[in-house]
């Protein structure tokens, strides 16, 4: 399905945080998880985030969001990142200008 | 003490495109670089990159990715890992090292190209660090296969092979100088960021660690999707240059897509295909090259690319067609011509092997299964040199890998052949007809001599099979042979002997 957009993330010990921190913001889609092993596809539609202070929940509170770079070796659609959150979303655009977060 | 949030800065401290007053813009950002082309230069001014780092963000990452991918490389040190790979999943890394690492270096290039001469500040920021990014990754694939090189001395193809003559950098020398070397920076970001990074590293860097993962080599796995982590992030200057291109020029837009896709496409098949369906001991292979190619190529990167307004490329159908053949000749030509590369194909023939291939490419038998067998039954006269290679394929004009596509003719049968075309007193020859348009559509940058038309030429003395393997620089500590001819043919040992073999089953039998 062409709106499906997500991180796909590399072998490593917190993939399970984060695909919890994923579900918890984005209460309202179902998140679905495609595990290969080596690398593990994490999946919405249209637009997904995941925040800061919800990554620092499950990981510590020291966590910072930068370090999510350590463990995504590609995505599906456009991500686009601030000092607080990464959203993934469909690389067509219908408002919002380039590097803009639409906030919820 | 409170820092100011990146977001709050970054614009401010990027935006250093000021009007030159001491020199002519045009001698800091000449065209023949810069490669606006249609586009008017102030439309670059509206390039960004949604993917953002700043210099304190990219170290501090940088540092933590070393830090663990060394740690995982230094606890497998003293383990008996290497020793207990399969022989056959060696020669995958043996082709990527080689393949690979000085890739990176010309990658470098690349990066520094677009640092120095992109139309805006953010880009040239991107390129900067993509630069670190890929000087880390010619650094690290050169150093973690320098660890074997003690062990085996194919190994030390990692550093060699693109200093050689060896058929298989030709060919990727001969791809990547004109993708990351070559271009102006427009091209070049939508050839290496766009398609290459966005596209096809994921398939060898992280497809290919499920399979590395699977055949136990952690150490493998860990490294190359290490390495993907930085291209997820650098590969992002593809985007806005496609999305400026697109907008004023889409027609060169969909060319160069079009052309470093089938380029990309014909060296994977060689490079990647083989790995997965044949090196990769079956009870690890996660899935096949084509299934492979469907997850990351077909699904991800063509609805990339058509959200950005393209379309798919003109020869769609001849791609698709070859996802089932390409690779499956490519591998064949591969351990024929076993002498003349750094690693030990593993035919991968056996009965399980071909069962396995048989269900995911349904015209396997049909097509490889009698070539497998002559070859089989040669091994099992004990004749393996029947099974030598005497002459030289012929390799394509466009990508210089051999022309080894077999395609179905009316009555049934599938046949090799090539695509010729007759340009300025020359007979050209080439893999796939797609091969043929590109080299025509662009013949005065992709028209280099193969192997083929040097030996022909008589750059190669002598001219015979020693000749040959000096001129690729390849030596008898590093020739490739099959690594165990018994996995592959002992299911067929008895059997009746019919076509060519069979001369030689009698033979042997009298």
């Amino acid at each position: 399905m062409n709106s499906v957009v997500g991180p796909i993330l590399r072998m490593g010990d917190q993939i399970e945080e984060v695909i919890a921190a994923i579900r918890d913001d984005n209460p309202d889609q179902d998140i679905e998880v495609v595990d290969r092993g080596s690398y593990v596809r994490i999946q919405g539609h249209d637009r997904i985030r995941v925040t800061q202070n919800t990554l620092r929940g499950y990981l510590g509170a020291d966590y910072e969001i930068r370090s999510f770079g350590t463990m995504m070796s590609s995505f599906v659609g456009r991500v686009v990142n601030n000092s607080d959150e990464i959203v993934w979303e469909n690389i067509k655009r219908t408002a919002s200008p380039e590097g803009v977060l639409a906030h919820d | 003490m409170t820092l100011l949030k990146r977001e709050e800065w970054q614009g401010f401290v990027r935006d250093v495109d000021w009007t030159p007053t001491y020199v002519d813009y045009e001698a800091i950002y000449p065209e023949w670089h810069c490669g606006t082309g249609k586009v008017p230069r102030e439309a670059w001014q509206g390039w960004e990159e949604s993917y953002k780092v700043s210099y304190p963000e990219y170290v501090a990452t940088q540092r933590e990715k070393e830090s663990s991918t060394y740690a995982v490389k230094a606890a497998l040190q003293r383990s008996n890992t290497f020793q207990d790979l399969d022989e056959g999943w060696k020669s995958a890394t043996k082709m990527h090292f080689g393949g690979v690492a000085l890739v990176e270096y010309a990658a470098v290039i690349g990066e520094l190209k677009m640092a120095r001469f992109g139309l805006n500040g953010s880009w040239r920021n991107m390129a900067t660090f993509g630069q670190l990014d890929e000087m880390r990754h010619a650094q690290i694939t050169t150093f973690f296969g320098h660890e074997f090189v003690g062990q085996d001395a194919q190994y030390d193809w990692t550093q060699k092979t693109f200093h050689t003559n060896d058929w298989v950098p030709i060919a990727l020398r001969n791809l990547f100088d004109g993708m990351m070397v070559a271009p102006n920076v427009v091209d070049l970001a939508i050839e290496l960021p766009f398609t290459f990074e966005t596209g096809f590293t994921n398939l060898q860097f992280i497809a290919l660690s499920a399979d590395a993962l699977e055949s136990g080599d952690v150490n493998f796995a860990n490294m190359i999707s290490s390495i993907q982590t930085d291209e997820a992030r650098h590969s992002q200057q593809g985007g806005p240059t496609m999305e400026i291109l697109v907008e004023h020029d889409p027609v060169r837009a969909q060319w160069v897509i079009d052309k470093s896709f089938w380029g990309s496409a014909r060296a994977f098949a060689a490079l990647t295909g083989p790995a997965m369906d044949y090196y990769t001991p079956l009870e690890h292979r996660k899935q096949s090259y084509r299934e492979f190619m469907e997850e990351w190529i077909i699904d991800q990167y063509i609805h990339t690319i058509e959200d950005y307004g393209l379309k798919k490329p003109w020869y769609w159908d001849e791609f698709i067609t070859g996802l089932d053949t390409w690779h499956h000749g490519l591998h064949m030509g591969l351990w024929y011509w076993r002498p003349t590369v750094w690693w030990r194909p593993k035919a991968g023939v056996s009965k399980d092997e071909r069962a396995w291939l048989a269900s995911k490419y349904p015209n396997w038998e049909n097509v490889y299964g009698d070539k497998w067998d002559v070859m089989i039954d040669q091994v099992n006269a004990n004749n393996v040199a029947a099974t030598l290679p005497e002459t030289l394929p012929w390799l394509c004009s466009t990508c210089h890998l051999p022309c080894c596509n077999a395609t179905p003719s009316r009555n049934g049968e599938w046949k090799v052949r090539t695509w010729q075309l007759d340009y300025d007193g020359k007979k050209y020859h080439f893999c796939t007809n797609a091969c043929r348009q590109i080299f025509w559509k662009d013949r005065d940058n992709v028209n280099h001599e193969t192997l083929i038309d040097r030996f022909l030429a008589g750059q190669i003395q002598p001219m015979d099979v020693g000749g040959i393997l000096n001129y690729m620089g390849m030596t008898p500590d590093a020739m490739g042979d099959d690594p165990d001819y018994g996995a592959w043919t002992r299911d067929y040992i008895g059997r009746a002997v019919e076509g060519i073999a069979a001369a030689t089953v009698q033979g042997a039998t009298q």
